[in-house]
């Protein structure tokens, strides 16, 4: 991820956004098609989400970048879409921060503005209304109103967005740290879902041995939480 | 406003509520979801709109998720917001969801949990809803109509169909308390028809629907109905719809 934020800046691609005059107006918006004004990270297009978090040294606090035509730019439409969520703290128990810092991004809902999210897919679609469009909403309002949203989070320290609309190559390669980004999760995720700690059978042990975290949450949740009862019989928990 | 048009098979159901979705369309202004529930999907084609993915397709992608056990509820209920968005088919203020058939996966209570709130939490968001409902009253019994406002049942002239939009009303009234109940007698030849179904049922009857070829005609060639041009047919449902939505 670092290397691909350098190598754009490098060639003069990436540029942090300006805060606009005032935080734009909250609220959950459902757009239509003909109400829209620009579609971005369609599900017939190229659309990434990544939610990572680290060090609060790896993070520049309230920094929303973008590489591609912003809102007004873009020529309407429909165009790729790359979200990168970057935060930093003091992580005591990952997962519930990790939850915490999750729901801080799916609450974030601003007027005239549709967002949705396929976890699964790590694919985000977004639609900006005609009259939002009009009204000057700029990705730096997305980003900041996400930051805001992440800061509430108790260990949350530091927060920065990156936003890709340039083109498919471009969120294309975003793909590989997402990946990496989602084996964790799912990990994690699988470990409080399931209940399993059978190293063994578990498809991602790999991924568990390899993040230092992961292994403390397994060794910490082994024994201590019961079975959840949708897979009560599979997996085990004992 | 949450409208389902219910009734015995072939009375008209799909008829009514294409050309309630027609009547949305042309008025334009108020955004409106409009819901395919009957598995054979008769109400996208006589929209002339192409459903894309089912609500079955979202159902099996959930369960497939809730499978692989690395989602939370919180994680599910925004994958339902998303695959929902994606299953719409759009056409200017009209949207439209179609069922599909079930397969049935085993029981999946909490996918279908939150299924439903999700479809509601949808509905709650345009103004207008309409659900051809699946015939006979199957659909009633699985609560489906549990949040409906209004319940438009068709019967054509006969007997027989007057007596099941009776049965739908009794067991709809349990379900849906709350909510409205309205004979709309279909395929009407003459007006004495009319006078019979209301000497025979203590239902409210709120309107009445002629015979008409124009609808017929755009049944057999299966044209879109958003275009049906003013008919007697349409007259008659616009003046019932505009009296309910
Ligand atoms: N007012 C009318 N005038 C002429 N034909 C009509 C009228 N209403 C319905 N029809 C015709 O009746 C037939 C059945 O109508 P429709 O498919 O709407 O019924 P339905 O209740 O949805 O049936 P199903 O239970 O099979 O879904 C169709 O061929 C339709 O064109
Ligand atoms: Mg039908």
């Amino acid at each position: 991820m670092k290397a691909l934020i350098e190598e754009w800046s490098g060639e003069g691609r990436l540029r942090t956004l300006e805060p606009g005059a005032s935080p734009w107006p909250r609220g959950y918006s459902l757009v239509l098609q003909e109400d829209t004004g620009l579609e971005l990270g369609n599900p017939s297009g190229a659309s990434l989400s990544i939610l990572a978090w680290g060090e609060p040294s790896e993070v520049c606090d309230g920094r929303v970048s973008l590489v591609g035509p912003d809102v007004a730019e873009a020529g309407g439409g429909s165009i790729p879409f790359g979200q990168v969520v970057l935060v930093g703290g003091e992580f005591d128990n990952e997962y519930d921060s990790f939850r915490d810092i999750r729901d801080a991004v799916y609450d974030t809902h601003l007027d005239g503005f549709s967002v949705r999210t396929l976890p699964s897919r790590q694919t985000v679609w977004c639609r900006v209304s005609t009259e939002a469009r009009e009204g000057g909403f700029s990705l730096a309002d997305l980003g900041a109103a996400l930051i805001e949203e992440l800061k509430t989070v108790e260990p949350v320290s530091c927060a920065e967005v990156l936003f890709v609309t340039s083109e498919r190559d471009d969120v294309e390669r975003l793909a590989e740290p997402a990946r990496g980004a989602q084996r964790v999760i799912e990990a994690m995720m699988k470990m409080y879902q399931e209940a399993n700690f059978d190293c063994e059978t578990c498809e991602y042990k790999e991924v568990c041995d390899s993040v230092m975290d992961l292994k403390k949450i397994r060794d910490r949740l082994a024994g201590t939480i019961p079975p959840s009862p949708l897979r009560e019989g599979r997996g085990g928990g004992e | 406003m949450i409208l389902a048009i219910s009734g015995k098979g072939g009375v008209g159901k799909t008829t009514i509520a294409a050309v309630a979705a027609r009547a949305l369309a042309r008025d334009g202004s108020r955004r409106s979801l409009i819901v395919d529930a009957d598995p054979a999907g008769g109400l996208a084609m006589a929209l002339g709109m192409k459903p894309g993915r089912t609500l079955n397709d979202v159902r099996k992608e959930l369960i497939h998720e809730v499978k692989e056990g690395a989602r939370d509820e919180r994680d599910l209920a925004v994958s339902i917001d998303y695959l929902l968005a994606e299953a719409l088919t759009e056409r200017g203020n009209l949207a439209l969801l179609s069922i599909g058939r079930p397969e049935d996966a085993g029981c999946y209570c909490k996918v279908n949990v939150i299924l439903k709130d999700a479809i509601k939490g949808l509905a709650a968001r345009f103004d207008e809803t309409v659900v051809d409902a699946e015939a006979g009253i199957e659909q009633v019994n699985r609560k489906v109509l549990g949040s409906v406002d209004y319940v438009l049942l068709v019967a054509d002239t006969s007997m027989k169909a007057v007596r099941t939009a009776e049965t739908i009303s009794a067991v709809g009234a349990t379900m849906a308390p709350g909510a409205g109940f309205g004979l709309l007698v279909n395929r009407v030849t003459d007006e004495g028809q009319v006078e019979q179904v209301r000497a025979a049922t203590d239902l409210e009857v709120v309107g009445w629907v002629p015979e008409d070829p124009t609808v017929r005609r755009f049944d057999e060639e299966e044209l879109s109905f958003l275009d049906l041009p003013d008919c007697p047919a349409s007259d008659a449902i616009d003046a019932v719809l505009a009296s309910i939505l």
